[in-house]
């Protein structure tokens, strides 16, 4: 059963990845990277990585978004 | 003519690429196999000696602050000069952006929260070699604080709470710190940043103060990892 | 155990794809960041066990990952966010320079 979920979760993944690099608009592949984010730190939680799934859940997933925000803010894309 | 040239160059940047993932495969297939057959002597030792020759029971914290203490400060130095990097880029002038007027349930909702999220920054910090967290994730935690009150009140607001010269203040403490806990190794007569060889007491194994110096390293990245991310935060929202 | 390494193999060729063919600043940024999750999934994979649990040892346990690369990945991940800081800062820099974001007209400015 785990590995099936693990399996799905990594397709999800690439799924995930090829969106964000080959879709059209700014942002959306930006708001599509949190989901990435989350979808790593799942991925670290079943491989038994408690502390680098916490990291990767608050740097990656969250104050990274919000600079990749303020620099669209920014440049006015 | 040019469209056909520009379809070539689309193909020969595939091209290179496949490669690239060939060449990779080779490589990571090597390491598959390693994983099998072979003997991690230095990870076995951490294993099976980490809890009693450091005290923590986290043995990633144990890594991290004790056997490999010396990449921790070059980390920490890292954030130091991405800050400064930030600082020196942006010019000191008022903000652009965030000219929005939300609705009473954001301005409230934010206030409440503010509190939890000191308490939880604080925990992980303070109980990093017990449970998953340790100083970088808890100040992260920390920075996201300076971070809601600049979203919500505005940059202003957020710089008459928590001024700037304060929180370089706060991240020279974290370094400098940092580097004195290191000498008291020194003093003791054992190596810099030495913890386990040096007999600080380990304590009992599973206590909130124990494992020698781990938790006041933990303190002290916190802050500084909190301080510098709440300054590089400031910087960017303020580029005109 | 196969799938893991493979997709990390299609995330890192993705991203290298990402920063030498797109003509936009800030997906190349955005490549820079595929690239370094997938060396951080790669680092977790290397120290994992089948069956075997987290290195927190509140008693003993048969089985343990291994402790040393899920350091080094920490690390990883908490210069891979100021770095990506850092490059927005430049991005921002020189769309304010140059007035633009795509690479070819950048390097039409320069001559």
């Amino acid at each position: 059963m785990i590995n099936l979920i693990f399996n799905l979760l990594m397709i999800f993944l690439v799924i995930t990845a090829f969106f964000m690099v080959f879709t059209k608009d700014i942002s959306n592949s930006v708001i599509a990277l949190p989901v990435f984010g989350v979808i790593l730190v799942v991925i670290f939680v079943i491989l038994q990585a408690p502390d680098a799934a916490m990291a990767e859940a608050i740097i990656a997933a969250g104050l990274t978004t919000v600079f990749f925000v303020i620099t669209i803010n920014k440049t006015e894309y | 003519m040019s469209k056909i040239n520009e379809r070539l160059k689309k193909l020969h940047t595939i091209a290179l690429v496949v490669a690239l993932a060939v060449f990779l495969l080779v490589v990571v297939y090597e390491i598959h196999n390693l994983d099998n057959n072979s003997k991690r002597y230095l990870s076995e030792h951490y294993i099976s000696e980490g809890v009693r020759e450091t005290g923590a029971i986290n043995l990633v914290t144990s890594v991290l602050y004790d056997y490999r203490a010396f990449d921790t400060l070059g980390e920490a130095t890292v954030i130091l000069t991405a800050a400064a990097i930030l600082s020196l880029l942006v010019p000191v002038s008022k903000a652009t952006m965030l000219g929005t007027k939300f609705s009473i349930i954001v301005y409230q909702t934010t206030k409440f929260s503010i509190p939890f999220l000191a308490v939880l920054g604080v925990h992980l910090i303070f109980f990093g070699h017990l449970s998953p967290g340790g100083g970088f994730v808890g100040g992260v935690v920390l920075s996201i604080i300076p971070i809601l009150l600049t979203i919500t009140y505005g940059v202003e607001f957020s710089e008459s709470k928590l001024k700037p010269a304060k929180k370089k203040l706060v991240e020279d403490i974290g370094a400098i710190g940092f580097i004195l806990l290191g000498l008291l190794g020194v003093v003791t007569g054992s190596n810099f940043l030495a913890n386990g060889q040096a007999n600080f007491g380990p304590g009992n194994t599973g206590e909130l103060i124990s494992a020698g110096l781990i938790p006041y390293l933990n303190v002290m990245i916190g802050i500084k990892v909190g301080a510098g991310l709440a300054i590089i935060f400031n910087s960017l929202i303020k580029e005109k | 155990m196969v799938i893991p390494y493979v997709v990390v193999i299609i995330l890192f060729s993705l991203g290298i794809y990402t920063v030498i063919s797109k003509k936009n600043l800030i997906k190349m940024v955005i490549g820079f960041t595929i690239v370094e999750s997938s060396l951080i999934l790669l680092l977790i994979l290397i120290g994992y066990k089948p069956s075997g649990t987290a290195p927190i040892l509140d008693r003993q346990y048969e089985i343990v990952v291994d402790p040393i690369p899920q350091a080094l990945a920490l690390t990883t991940i908490i210069i891979g966010g100021s770095v990506t800081a850092v490059m927005l800062a430049l991005v921002i820099k020189i769309y304010k320079r140059y007035g633009t974001l795509n690479v070819d007209e950048l390097r039409k400015l320069r001559g």
